[in-house]
């Protein structure tokens, strides 16, 4: 399998990796970690004219958290690191389940946070856990940057927000309020290599006395051409004392808002069982654990 | 427009011409001539063609190769001693009949070389979960992970790398 012919460009600082983008426009690709764009241009279904590899930007790599204030994850970031940040694990639990079930160990080692968004598959790992955790994203070129949530970023299959000249540079992700936990689940055909045919991501905060729901954001993944915020399972559950019975409610609600297609890996009615399946159960866990927190 | 690159593959460099449309896996086999990476499906989901960049397990089949100047990458050809002494990876892949075919074989020996430099002592699971992105049609994988585990106690009691 051959790639089409293209220059290449490796710059080291972000300014001329955004220099690049600027003057190269539509007919240049970022080349993150490869592992989407390199097969598509195998598929003949992009044929960039150049290529801006953003690997030794070191401006946009690295995760950093201050007390307080949150993390700040590059977008060159590999899902490897992701994966084995201790901070990562500790504060965005979801996200460290998300990172550990992308691909295989050789897709990780490659595949960066930024192309997972910027890729914009439906049933994508990272996208669901991160609307949860409340990321926004930051997206820059030569006139300086812009922020946005990430549910906004995102618009559809394949499809971001990005405008020409542009880089998606950087995510942020708020501290978690005390009290919270998130989880992340998913089902697919088996358990390893396999795209989900659902995913699902919960962050939950309980108040003080351990039992009142305080926050909650329950966002699912695969059910729709972006990802999906619940608008029902925080109105039947915030406020109100956790109990399995609400949390089958609110399962049976979102799993009513999906509104997944049935294609090669899973049925549609399938998906949406799937979806109050995996709520019903991550509900339940981020609650058990919410308890310990309090 | 061709380049002349350097490559540290197996602590050896080598000057090669590529395009900067060349991936990897056809540098190292076709120019380089070391034909032990294989390429399966050419889409990185067999891991055939999984090398060590750094240390770190990756498809070769998915890296251009004029991006990997500089960094060191390691081939199935590098593991064995100069006087062809196996690898106890190698070894226990040959003791254990995890070698059937062979064409997974260099890409598994890669991952569970990247797994136990990290983890010496993997359990079963770690072990499953390290490899699960090399397939393989032949042993349905039990000798292969029990070949693992046996490499695992032969380099921690040999002090082996």
């Amino acid at each position: 399998m051959f790639l089409n012919h293209f220059e290449y460009f490796a710059p080291q600082a972000a300014k001329d990796a955004l220099d690049l983008c600027d003057r190269l426009g539509a007919k240049a690709k970022i080349l993150a970690g490869g592992t989407d764009l390199l097969n598509l241009m195998k598929d003949k279904l992009l044929k960039p004219e150049y290529l801006i590899d953003i690997n030794n930007v070191d401006e946009f790599k690295g995760i950093f958290y201050e007390p307080g204030k949150g993390a700040v994850i590059g977008a060159a970031t590999k899902i490897s690191e992701i994966e084995r940040s201790e901070i990562i694990r500790e504060k965005y639990f979801a996200l460290h389940q998300a990172a550990g079930e992308l691909g295989s160990v050789q897709v990780r080692n490659m595949a960066t946070i930024g192309g997972n968004i910027c890729n914009a598959s439906p049933a994508a790992e990272t996208p669901t856990p991160l609307v949860a955790l409340g990321a926004k994203v930051v997206i820059s070129s030569l006139s300086g940057d812009r922020e946005m949530p990430l549910e906004e970023f995102i618009l559809g299959n394949g499809e971001t927000a990005l405008a020409e000249g542009e880089i998606l540079t950087k995510f942020l992700l708020p501290e978690p309020i005390s009290g919270s936990v998130s989880r992340y689940g998913y089902i697919g055909l088996r358990d390893a290599m396999e795209i989900d045919a659902v995913n699902l991501a919960v962050n939950l905060a309980l108040g003080e006395d351990g039992r009142i729901i305080k926050q909650l954001k329950l966002v699912m993944g695969s059910v729709f051409p972006r990802p999906l915020v619940s608008e029902e399972a925080p109105e039947i559950l915030i406020g109100k004392e956790f109990s399995a019975e609400l949390a089958e409610e609110a399962a049976r609600a979102a799993s009513s808002e999906s509104k997944p297609i049935s294609d090669i890996r899973a049925s549609a009615e399938y998906r949406r069982e799937i979806v109050a399946v995996l709520s019903r159960r991550l509900l339940q866990e981020a609650f058990s654990a919410a308890q310990g927190e309090v | 427009m061709k380049q002349l690159i350097a490559l540290d593959i197996n602590d050896q460099i080598y000057e090669v011409p590529v395009d900067p449309w060349d991936l990897l896996s056809d540098v190292i086999r076709k120019k380089v001539r070391l034909t032990g990476t294989k390429k399966g499906c050419e889409q990185g989901d067999c891991g055939a063609c999984t090398v060590l960049i750094n240390g770190q397990a990756v498809l070769s089949c998915l890296t251009l190769a004029i991006a990997c100047q500089g960094k060191k990458i390691t081939t199935i050809e590098g593991l064995a001693e100069q006087d062809g002494r196996l690898h106890p990876i190698q070894q226990s892949f040959v003791d254990y009949g995890a070698v059937q075919c062979g064409f997974c074989t260099s890409g598994m020996i890669l991952s569970s070389k990247a797994l136990l430099d990290s983890n010496p002592k993997p359990g079963r699971e770690e072990i499953k979960r390290a490899l699960s992105g090399n397939l393989c049609r032949c042993t349905g994988y039990k000798k292969i992970i029990e070949a693992v585990e046996v490499a695992s106690e032969t380099m921690s009691k040999e002090g082996v790398k």
